[in-house]
């Protein structure tokens, strides 16, 4: 510093330097957060999905095709696993900077709608970019909240069980369309008896199956501002739940609890489990055992209260490219080539055009499709209620209550009290 | 800044200057000078722009909009909405929020001393002269550096698992717990098990201490006839307890604000945020879930200053206590 001024003028000025060069980073962060347009008229749009590794590929293999189809609009790709995200995606959308097209479920549309997110698409199908014709079993209305379009489906699944084939025929149990649940308890005491495996992996605390119960007995899980069901309800479900764990007939939650996120049935914790159709491609890859797909038990041998679930593509409000977004999203869901690649991942696909382009070849994708033909053909599916917003927030307090209470850390009443008091706060929000 | 006429106001930050101070009547060209302190002055800012700008930016913004979203109802998307009081009595009500308080006290009283001791121990088995000893500091302090990461807390997810390594190990001795990971009971030991494991950035300061400490106390103290474990007692832990003081300080600060291990250890991305039935659902771990899985950005704004307040007692307590039991050298202070 002694040196005299020539010295100081340099590192004045490199100082400055720094400081300009900071100022440039914060203003490059600024400009992101904009357009995304060209000087050749190529605009890049970003998506987003959740999912893992393989999933990524073949969606990868979806975009080069969209952009050769469609060389002005380029398109950016971003994932993460389902519950990191809705983080990035509530992070993104509040601070103004949502992707411009994602993967999007049922039990969002009304929230984030709620949050002005969602860009309703039905301009864009009278403005001819986006067709809503040639869906599957009414899935085009699947997106449709109070006359907007919020989500276009791009397939569709099913609560099913997914069984563990040779556990099952080891035990002498075959599972039928309208079994009732007494059949099913009786299934899982002598799944436990003769193989000494669990019949399920805890049922308890699947929000979605316990929906389908409700219904069967003409209530909901969600009405379309709050909850279908009472205390009462809840106390007959969780109890028999406590007795399930006790004698065995349900998996050892502390060991399930463990293995997470692998899931109990591949981990051959349990012979069955209630999920989503579609997992028994992820069981497939996971578990070692061969899997199956068996129809959810019933109350009078007929209703089994099911619907179609769905992954959907929705729009932010904000994109500034809503006609290429809408473009994209018709190329997604009516391109056979896109069904070919992208085979059942996220379910049957919901279009005719590319059900028919992709046949399964495997044990597992066939056993899927049969499946849902299977319930098409009974006649069982009834419209989905769209959830209202704060409906994720009680799913997972549903699941995390079921735990707490399968691992004796809550009486059932106590539990049934806290998810009471839980989903009054997150539905008033 | 000051005029020309006071005496060389730009001479303030440079107060540790070999340059004698002088009065304005010695001082040969007090204009010149002043203008060159000024410039001086102008490039210590200009040098420091950078982080002053990140201080501002990243630090003190984001501390006061917190500060205010605290008082507010901001769930992200909508405006901030002003409710007072409401997030503070909200929170004391919450039996999940008395819950994670709990255990992350349990966390601190319990792992804190217990990482400490197992830090002393071994400094003061390293601070004697021994072969190897350079490897043995290393391979003690190696855990610290990597600790934090997020590697480590899934191996040793991993390691404390149902029929994993430990769960096998007990086995042997006929306990049979089932891992510790699936049972929200026994889950929080693995985290503590974690952080004691991690002792080796207090280790090197004990280290530090222990070398500090004069050995003409020992030789009198040996000749004396005290014992090894007097000499421990009466020398070694009053000269070194301003280093002690600083661990406990550093370290209690440190387990106040454990996040990732819970969070890792616990589940994270498998479902449940943190642990079996909330068994590892510490602090953070609940303030990030209210932040971020449920948006509920100002109930976390104020669970966080909540946890600054309680940090900051909790230091003012170490500090009121130091009087007590921490002895500095003459002029030391």
């Amino acid at each position: 510093m002694q040196q005299g001024g020539n010295v100081e003028r340099r590192t004045i000025l490199k100082a400055a330097g720094a400081s300009l060069a900071v100022a440039g980073l914060g203003a490059t962060a600024t400009a992101c957060g904009g357009g995304s347009g060209s000087g050749d008229g190529t605009v890049t749009i970003r998506y987003s999905w959740w999912g893992a590794d393989d999933r990524a590929e073949r969606i990868n293999k979806t975009i080069a095709l969209f952009e050769k189809k469609y060389p002005k609009i380029k398109v950016k790709t971003d994932f993460q696993p389902y519950l990191d995200f809705w983080k990035k995606f509530n992070t993104q959308a509040s601070g103004g900077n949502p992707p411009d097209v994602f993967q999007n479920a049922i039990g969002f549309l009304r929230k984030y709608d709620a949050k002005n997110v969602l860009l309703d698409l039905s301009e864009q199908v009278k403005a001819g970019n986006l067709s809503m014709d040639g869906f599957r079993a009414g899935l085009d209305k699947f997106g449709e909240i109070d006359g907007k379009l919020l989500g276009v489906p791009v397939g569709s699944n099913s609560m099913a069980l997914v069984i563990d084939k040779p556990v099952y025929t080891r035990a002498g149990v075959t599972a039928e369309q309208g079994w009732t649940w007494d059949d099913f308890d009786e299934a899982m005491a002598r799944i436990r008896d003769r193989t000494g495996r669990a019949g399920d992996s805890g049922m308890y605390g699947v929000m979605y199956l316990y929906d389908l119960y409700l219904r069967q007995h003409g209530k909901a899980f969600f009405t379309e501002d709050g909850l279908g069901f009472t205390e009462a309800d809840l106390t007959e479900w969780w109890t028999k739940a406590e007795k399930g764990v006790k004698s065995g007939v349900y998996a050892d939650p502390k060991k399930v609890a463990q293995i997470k996120p692998k899931s109990a049935l591949s981990a051959e914790l349990a012979g069955s489990e209630f999920t989503w159709d579609n997992f028994t491609v992820r069981y497939t890859s996971e578990g070692k055992s061969e899997y199956g797909l068996a129809p959810i038990p019933t109350t009078d041998g007929k209703k089994t209260g099911q619907y179609l679930g769905s992954l959907m593509l929705s729009a932010s409000k904000r994109t500034q490219h809503p006609k290429e977004v809408a473009q994209f999203i018709h190329f997604m869901v009516h391109d056979p080539e896109v069904a070919k690649i992208m085979g059942y991942d996220r379910g049957v696909p919901a279009t005719q055009a590319q059900y028919d382009a992709y046949q399964p070849t495997d044990p597992v994708n066939k056993a899927i499709a049969a499946y849902e033909e299977s319930l098409v053909k009974a006649g069982v599916l009834e419209p989905i209620t769209p959830h209202p917003g704060g409906a994720d927030i009680c799913e997972s307090a549903f699941l995390r209550i079921a735990e707490e209470l399968a691992l004796g850390k809550r009486s059932v009443d106590e539990a049934v009290k806290q998810f009471f008091t839980e989903s009054k706060t997150a539905l008033a929000g | 800044m000051g005029s020309a006429v006071t005496h060389a106001p730009a001479r303030e930050g440079l107060a540790e200057d070999s340059v004698p101070r002088s009065g304005p009547a010695h001082s040969p060209r007090p204009a010149a000078s002043a203008r060159r302190g000024r410039r001086e002055n102008l490039a210590g800012y200009l040098f420091m722009s950078p982080w002053i700008a990140g201080f501002l930016l990243l630090t003190a913004g984001p501390m006061a909009a917190s500060l205010y979203f605290a008082f507010t109802d901001y769930n992200l998307f909508d405006a901030p909405r002003w409710i007072g009081l409401d997030n503070f009595s909200e929170m004391f009500a919450d039996p999940r929020w008395r819950h994670s308080v709990r255990i992350t006290l349990w966390y601190v009283v319990i792992g804190t001393p217990v990482k400490l001791l197992a830090a002393l121990g071994v400094a003061l088995l390293l601070a004697q002269k021994r072969r190897g000893q350079a490897f043995y500091r290393a391979a003690f302090y190696a855990p610290s550096l990597i600790g934090a990461s997020v590697s480590v807390a899934i191996v040793w997810k991993a390691i404390f698992s149902d029929d994993a390594i430990v769960d096998r190990t007990q086995k042997l001795f006929g306990i049979d717990a089932g891992g510790w990971t699936g049972d929200p009971d026994l889950i929080i030991y693995s985290l503590v098990a974690l952080t004691v494991w991690q002792f080796g950035a207090p280790m090197v300061i004990f280290l530090a201490g222990l070398k500090q400490v004069p050995r003409e106390l020992y030789e009198a103290a040996d000749v004396d006839g005290a014992g090894k474990l007097r000499q421990f007692w009466n020398i070694t832990l009053p000269m070194i307890s301003p280093v002690l003081f600083f661990n406990v300080l550093l370290e209690t600060i440190h387990s106040f604000q454990i996040f990732s291990s819970a969070y890792i250890v616990g589940g994270g991305a498998g479902g449940n945020a943190c642990g079996p039935a909330d068994g590892t659902m510490v602090y953070t771990c609940y303030l990030y879930v209210q932040g971020f899985e449920n948006s509920r950005m100002g109930l976390a704004s104020a669970m966080a200053w909540m946890l600054l307040v309680a940090v900051a007692l909790v230091t003012a307590v170490l500090f009121w206590s130091q009087k007590r039991w921490v002895h500095y050298e003459e002029g030391g202070r």
